[in-house]
């Protein structure tokens, strides 16, 4: 397999097929949260795409060249690379307001609400150990390259859904649904028809 | 026991975090903005769990919106009407968004004065009758009487008698626009607390037409429009309208208007409602001939 193909793979694999919202059932509570509206969710999915790529970045460099030396990887990943991802979007969430206030308008609102995003741990957790949530074991571990093209995947996997969804549920509210029905519990039922859609992808390859 | 796994570990941990605390000291120190003070203020009086509940993305552009004057004191659902006297306090009141308000039911056309045109057999409710070919009243646009308002009423404010007159009880009705927003017909306004004169129709008929349906209909004669000192009063399709920012309740309309639509209302404390509409003293009557 060359080079590029392989990062085709792996980048549709983490998006499409192991999807993070509607596979793996990560981060449901933004999945129903904030798909009230098109527009939250854009600028929800804009954040995510960003966060998630430096987080898993930043936490890579810090799994390879800390924890791992050091032997105490194993134990100490979940809370070393949550105190990465929020001192991280922090930091950004500040550059941010003070570069750039129209990008902070756009996305820095959000940014806060991310910072403990269990779908961000687990693209930082994944972007080390392989395969960890899909219980695959795989023997290998990513370069920092694959794991960005993994995280940046998973990202948009996220924000694909999370938009589609988003436009769902703005026409489900106009649909005659049933009045016990209205709001949520639609919802959950909508998404699970689309989880099933995505099962689909599973016969395709996988990672 | 393995002592150096835990010191390293110890001290891995804690000099992460130390090296990352001073980075971020270090980064609100370099890239502090200056923001309205008053926006820290509305920040810490809002319950600040992010519910959105407000249609906006968090506490912190809520508070926002408040400060720029794109959302009013009443921003926050969540925290009720304790939080928006809080906000309006730091807002200086300047908003005006803190008069308090009523309800009024604009149509007082019982069943006498009324006339059914079908006997509706359907769910009690205004919402299903508005949808079964509007119900069994004659008029289109007055009160279906079936109490959708009266059952959501937080405070029970809202009561029919046999006749199917609503009163609105303005010692019970806490402003929230419930019924506002249930009523099928769009009746309901929330009007100032203040306010004492009342157009009582919302008939987008006209004259005779108005007239053969309701006794009490506003035909929408004008005459109101003409009397008024302030032009706060107005026909638009219709049905004359009461702006109550120019409104001085003077009632000189109330006396002009040949149907009696337009009322006084009287508060009496002593009243267990509150208070009556009263029509008052019509000047071609205490005119000398």
């Amino acid at each position: 397999m060359n080079e590029g193909w392989r990062f085709f793979l792996l980048f549709f694999g983490s998006a499409l097929v192991a999807n993070i919202l509607l596979i793996r059932f990560i981060a449901l509570c933004p999945f129903f949260g904030v798909s009230n509206s098109l527009e939250t969710s854009l600028g929800m999915s804009i954040s995510v795409i960003f966060v998630m790529v430096m987080a898993s970045s930043v936490s890579w460099v810090a799994w390879n060249y800390v924890l791992e030396p050091l032997h105490v990887g194993e134990f100490l990943y979940i809370p070393t690379f949550i105190l990465i991802i929020a001192s991280l979007v922090q930091f950004v969430e500040m550059v941010i307001k003070k570069s750039s206030p129209p990008l902070y308008r756009a996305m820095g609102i959000y940014l806060p609400l991310i910072t403990t995003n269990c779908a961000v741990l687990a693209a930082a957790t994944e972007s080390v150990k392989p395969g960890f949530f899909t219980k695959l074991n795989i023997a290998y571990s990513y370069g920092f390259i694959e794991s960005v093209v993994y995280t940046l995947g998973v990202a948009v996997g996220f924000s694909l859904v999370l938009i589609i969804f988003a436009a769902l549920r703005e026409r489900l509210d106009m649909a005659p649904v049933p009045k016990y029905f209205k709001g949520i519990p639609i919802a959950f039922i909508t998404a699970a028809l689309f989880s099933l859609a995505f099962m689909g992808f599973a016969g395709m390859f996988s990672l | 026991m393995n002592w150096s796994l835990i010191w390293k570990a110890g001290i891995g941990l804690a000099g992460l975090g130390i090296v990352l605390g001073i980075i971020l000291a270090i980064a609100s120190k370099r890239f502090h903005v200056d923001v309205d003070p008053r926006v820290t203020e509305v920040l810490a009086v809002l319950p600040g769990s992010n519910c959105g509940a407000c249609g906006l993305a968090g506490c912190e552009a809520a508070a926002e919106a408040v400060v720029q004057g794109k959302a009013t004191a009443k921003v926050c659902k969540a925290g009720g009407p304790e939080v928006a006297v809080k906000v309006g306090e730091i807002m200086g009141l300047d908003m005006g968004e803190a008069v308090p308000v009523k309800a009024h039911i604009h149509c007082r056309g019982g069943k006498s004065l009324s006339p059914l045109r079908a006997v509706y057999q359907g769910v009690s409710s205004c919402r299903a009758a508005e949808i079964a070919m509007g119900g069994g009243k004659a008029c289109p646009f007055g009160c279906l009487g079936l109490q959708d308002c009266a059952l959501v009423c937080p405070a029970n404010a809202i009561t029919f008698d046999e006749e199917g007159i609503r009163r609105v009880n303005v010692k019970k009705c806490n402003g929230c626009g419930l019924c506002a927003d249930v009523c099928p017909r769009g009746l309901i306004e929330m009007v100032p607390a203040a306010a004492t004169v009342f157009a009582r129709c919302k008939s987008r008929y006209t004259g005779k037409r108005a007239s053969n349906l309701c006794k009490v209909a506003c035909i929408g004669c004008k005459k109101c429009e003409k009397v008024c000192p302030v032009e706060a009063i107005r026909v638009e399709n219709g049905f004359a309208v009461i702006d109550y920012d120019k409104c001085t309740n003077c009632g000189d309309c109330a006396v002009a208007c040949p149907t009696d639509t337009i009322q006084i209302w009287v508060a009496n404390p002593a009243d267990p409602e509150g208070g009556e509409f009263t029509v008052p003293e019509k000047e071609k009557a205490a005119e000398p001939v």
